[in-house]
């Protein structure tokens, strides 16, 4: 608008704001050729290898026949049962992340006073400020049979044998819940802190009870903070490998531990970059289903909620 | 626009932030305060990293004595880093994959991976002049038929493997591979530890089933991946390299191990008596590891320089009683039994053991134990 | 999420957070004390509970590691007795200082790279939301954003290789350079958001003045724009100073032997022997940090009262 304006008054100022909007576009060109450069031809690159074979023992790739087979070779069912385990894992986590911390964010956002809420918010961080791996060794320590929660629980007769969590699928889950719960809870906290609570006035005092209000208005503003947090928690989620390496063992292997085996250990890298693909296209897929998802009962809820309300605030202003 | 009462707009209205000059001064003085601690701890370290004294050794794990490292750096300069891995296949994926420039000097492959690793162009030549404490070594261990004339290794260390269990919870005994692969579809179904190396699980069936282990008829490789995936998947916990850290805390009651580190393990025990290392009645797999100095190594004379240091036999004496293996060396085994090495019999086999013994070698298999473990390790523990 | 954005396509519901300072809006806080102000129902004290017991739970490893770093044992996971021999051990081993140093450079390198890429297309796409190329560019990020690490991983490995043997980069061989490139991928995105919603909410006019007033480009940059987005710099660089230090799929893959970084030697220690040493250095990272916000904290009290921040704002920016 305000360019508009000066091109109106000023002939002058029209190539000086040309050459603003010019120089302004450029700053985005040293990103791209830096993301071109390092992320989307390397990615290509692995694209490239999908298509090969591994000709030897110590030969990597080759690209001589060009064909489809390692993605065949890739949906091998041992890849598929991993692949549902890590879906599995990802979804249940996401999900307990969500049931753990809606409750957690509601009550720093609307239960604390502005500097308790500082404190507490400080208090979530602070577990992150420990490396991720060293923490996920902490659930390490605490979950093995002989450990002191083990023997802790014996000896209140809680339990008759040694704890058997670790190195299960329970103990991935528990840990990816514990490594991911601050993606979700930080998300959450924002949408809450900054909800109106006179719009939960009003709802009270047009009569909606306590479960009625937190349905039809908590719920609907939450709901941006909850997609963002479900997003930030699934997508790393799903290619997670540091957590099942240190708690999962043999039961709890995630897909991230195959693509990488395939680097790291048998050297196939035609194989492995067929995986990679797969795993990269499946988390696009979702993200895009949920993206669309959430847009549609976005939209759905902020329609209900609109005829409901504007007739609604015009009334509670006149209650005060 | 977002004065308007529409509820649909104040969605918007409840995301908005702005950036906390708490949090961004606090992190800024928290890596400070990272940086500040690296800085003091630089101090009371040996510090020193001048650029071309360092030595990258890329190992399997706890396989030198600490002592030995600083000892060779205190005398001779380089400061050595140590990197480790699980695995031949690991170490050898990480080489191929870093084409010359995984930084690496030195490395230990196992003998059968030496021909191919130095056909692939992965190997230095080593020059024997430089190292003349190689004539220190056992004429037993030199010149063998993966490595003739000895011109790409040296030998650092050889043993075998077998398995170790915990008799409190199998008080029966146990001696052979069959017992081991029974034992792990019963008492031990889901406290099982198999070794992470493809390559090690086939022997152990092999030598159960009194097939050659070094057989390469599909047949045979088809009955060992129907054992492995449908039979014993079920009942593995986790696959370790080195199952002597749960060995010492009784994290499991069965465990695939190598002699040398079960003996670590069992030792550093509360109760070494509680836990059993059995050499396998029916034989066993005979690794030998081997010094090798990785092509393109940045530091080629430090690398033999410290080659040479730990195959003095004091040395050597040293990294044999810290790490259980025999290292190789002249007149050694007395040398250790004299200087009060405990369980000298996870040390040193019998005249009998040693003839079972098989010396591995590398053929057709080796893609199909790769394809094998795999396949096991997507289907373990369900 | 749906007046929030819809330019982002998949990665909205992440920039939504950061987004935040596009619509201004006053701080409802003043509003809550009055609705607080009712009788503490059940409902009530089991949230709060429930927070308190969160707050627990992500506490629960980072006690159990700094408990576990007072261990005398040889072994992490075995408790022996108590002592600072694990402390003195990790100071005096010069492998845990080298690894340290590596990640604390490596930390700074990539915070460097991403801060000044993505706050040049931060601005760029505040300022030109409309032109040709945001589409393709929001697209590489929001790509770059749900890739997961592993993947990322496997291409840049061979990438370096190529670059360093075929092409005779010879300094995509040095395993700084290539821990900073690998590092800054994600942070260049993060920063990019950040400084975008920043900038989104800041009137351009200001920059054409000075250029109607012949101000040259850089010195426009330098007095004006620069300054308006100093808390986003600041808060974007902080980001990826911490996402690269908590880095370890991508360093295990990439790193050379001798800038090993430290979670790839606690990674690596968790395969052989986790020594107390490894809780020990964690244990002295949280404490040195922990002082450090404390002192921050205490000097900040006062300033913060005026400069009206919110809790919200630390969230968001730590979502991305």
């Amino acid at each position: 608008m305000a360019v508009d304006a000066a091109v109106r008054t000023a002939p002058a100022a029209r190539t000086g704001g040309r050459r603003l909007r010019w120089s302004i576009g450029m700053l985005a060109l040293p990103i791209s050729v830096w993301l071109v450069f390092f992320f989307i031809v390397p990615f290509g690159l692995i694209l490239w290898y999908s298509f090969g074979d591994k000709p030897s023992l110590y030969v990597t790739h080759s690209n001589d026949v060009l064909s489809l087979d390692r993605y065949v070779e890739a949906v091998s069912p041992a890849f598929l049962q991993t692949f549902g385990r890590t879906l599995e894992i990802s979804v249940v986590g996401t999900i307990l992340c969500l049931l753990i911390a809606f409750p957690m964010a509601y009550w720093m956002a609307t239960k604390l006073s502005p500097r308790r809420q500082g404190l507490v918010l400080a208090l979530v961080l602070i577990p992150y400020w420990t490396n991720f791996l060293v923490r996920t060794i902490g659930w390490q320590i605490t979950l093995s049979p002989e450990g002191f929660l083990s023997e802790g629980l014996q000896a209140l007769g809680l339990r008759d044998g040694p704890l058997e969590v670790l190195y299960t699928m329970p103990a991935v889950q528990l840990g990816v819940v514990y490594n991911y719960l601050p993606l979700m809870i930080l998300p959450l906290y924002v949408a809450l802190e900054r909800m109106d609570h006179r719009l939960l006035e009003a709802s009270r005092d047009l009569g909606a009870n306590a479960f009625e209000s937190f349905r039809r208005v908590t719920l609907p503003l939450a709901l941006p903070g909850i997609a963002a947090g479900m997003l930030l928690v699934f997508v790393p989620l799903m290619g997670d490998y540091i957590t099942p390496s240190v708690l999962g063992g043999a039961q709890g292997g995630m897909v991230g531990q195959m693509v990488a085996g395939q680097f790291n250990r048998a050297q196939n890298w035609a194989l492995g970059s067929a995986m990679a693909v797969i795993l990269m296209l499946a988390i696009l897929a979702t993200v895009v289903i949920f993206a669309l998802v959430a847009r549609l009962v976005g939209s759905v809820l902020g329609r209900v909620q609109r005829v409901d309300l504007s007739a609604a605030l015009p009334q509670q202003g006149g209650a005060r | 626009m977002p004065e308007k009462s529409d509820v649909r707009l104040l969605l918007p209205a409840s995301m908005t932030g702005h950036v906390s000059r708490r949090l961004f001064l606090g992190g800024l003085l928290g890596a400070g305060a990272t940086a500040a601690l690296a800085a003091c701890s630089t101090g009371s370290g040996s510090g020193g990293s001048g650029g071309s004294g360092e030595l990258n050794i890329y190992t399997w794990g706890e396989y030198d004595d600490p002592d030995v490292l600083s000892a060779f750096t205190k005398e001779a300069g380089p400061k050595i880093t140590i990197d480790s891995y699980g695995s031949n296949q690991e170490m050898i994926a990480k080489l191929v994959a870093a084409a010359g420039t995984s930084g690496y000097d030195i490395c230990l492959p196992t003998h059968q991976y030496i021909p191919q690793m130095a056909a692939s162009d992965l190997l230095e030549e080593l020059d024997l002049d430089k190292i003349p404490n190689f004539s220190n070594v056992d004429p037993a261990y030199i010149d063998q038929s993966f490595d003739p004339g000895n011109k790409y290794s040296v030998p650092k260390a050889w043993g075998s493997t077998g398995y170790a269990y915990d008799t409190t919870a199998i008080p029966r005994e146990l001696t052979s591979w069959a017992d081991f692969w029974e034992v792990a579809q019963n008492e031990a179904s889901g406290s099982l530890s198999l070794l992470e190396d493809p390559g090690e699980l086939a022997y152990a069936y092999f030598f159960a089933n009194g097939i050659d282990p070094l057989t390469t008829d599909e047949g045979h490789l088809e009955e060992y991946r129907k054992f492995i995936v449908e039979k014993i998947a079920p009942h593995v916990q986790t696959f370790e390299s080195y199952p002597g850290a749960s060995i010492t805390g009784n994290a499991r009651i069965l465990a695939m191990a190598f002699n040398g580190d079960a003996r670590a393990g069992i030792l550093e025990n509360e109760d070494p008596d509680r836990w059993r290392y059995v050499t396998p009645s029916e034989g066993g797999n005979l690794w030998q590891d081997n010094w090798v100095i990785v092509k393109g190594a940045p530091n080629v004379d430090a690398a033999h320089e410290f080659i040479n240091y730990v195959l003095d036999p004091e040395v050597s004496l040293k990294e044999l009683l810290y790490i259980g293996y025999h290292t190789g060396i002249k007149d050694i085994e007395q040398a250790a039994i004299d200087a009060g090495a405990e369980l000298p019999e996870l040390i040193f086999f019998t005249p009998e053991q040693t003839e079972k013994l098989v010396f591995a070698e590398l053929n057709e298999a080796e893609q199909a134990y790769v394809d094998i473990y795999d396949e096991l390790t997507a289907s373990a523990g369900q | 999420m749906t007046g929030v954005r819809t330019d982002t396509g998949t990665t909205g519901a992440m920039a939504t957070a950061a987004s935040a300072d596009r619509i201004a809006t006053p701080a409802t806080a003043a509003a809550a004390p009055t609705a607080r102000k009712r009788r503490r129902s059940l409902t009530d004290v089991l949230i709060a509970a429930w927070g308190v017991l969160g707050l627990l739970f992500l506490f629960f490893p980072v006690i159990v590691i700094i408990v576990y770093s007072f261990n005398t044992g040889r072994q992490l996971r075995s408790w022996d007795g108590f002592g600072f021999s694990s402390y003195e051990n990790a100071l005096s081993n010069p492998t845990i200082v080298a690894t340290i140093q590596v990640s604390i450079l490596a930390a700074a390198g990539s915070a460097v790279v991403s801060t000044i890429l993505g706050s040049l297309a931060g601005v760029a796409l505040a300022r030109r939301p409309s032109a040709r190329w945001v589409g393709w560019l929001t697209l590489l990020l929001g790509l770059i954003m749900v890739t997961p690490e592993i993947v990322n991983a496997v291409s840049l490995l061979p990438w370096f290789v190529d670059l360093s043997n075929t092409w005779n980069l010879s300094i995509f061989s040095i395993g700084q350079v290539r821990l900073i490139v690998a590092h800054s991928l994600f942070s260049c995105a993060v920063v990019t958001f950040i400084v975008r919603a920043r900038m989104a909410g800041v009137d351009e006019s200001l920059e054409e003045a000075a250029a109607d007033l012949g101000a040259p480009p850089l010195r426009r940059f330098l007095d004006i724009t620069f300054p308006l987005m100093r808390p986003a710099v600041i808060s974007g660089a902080l980001l990826a100073f911490t996402l690269s230090l908590d880095n370890t799929v991508l360093s295990s893959f990439v790193s050379v032997a001798g800038s090993t970084p430290w979670p790839v030697y606690v990674f690596a220690s968790l395969r052989a022997t986790l020594r107390p040493e490894i809780a020990a250095v964690s244990t002295l990272m949280l404490g040195l940090t922990l002082i450090a916000l404390a002192l921050v904290g205490l000097v900040l009290r006062r300033a913060s009262k005026t400069t009206g921040d919110t809790n919200g704002g630390l969230a968001a920016t730590l979502v991305g």
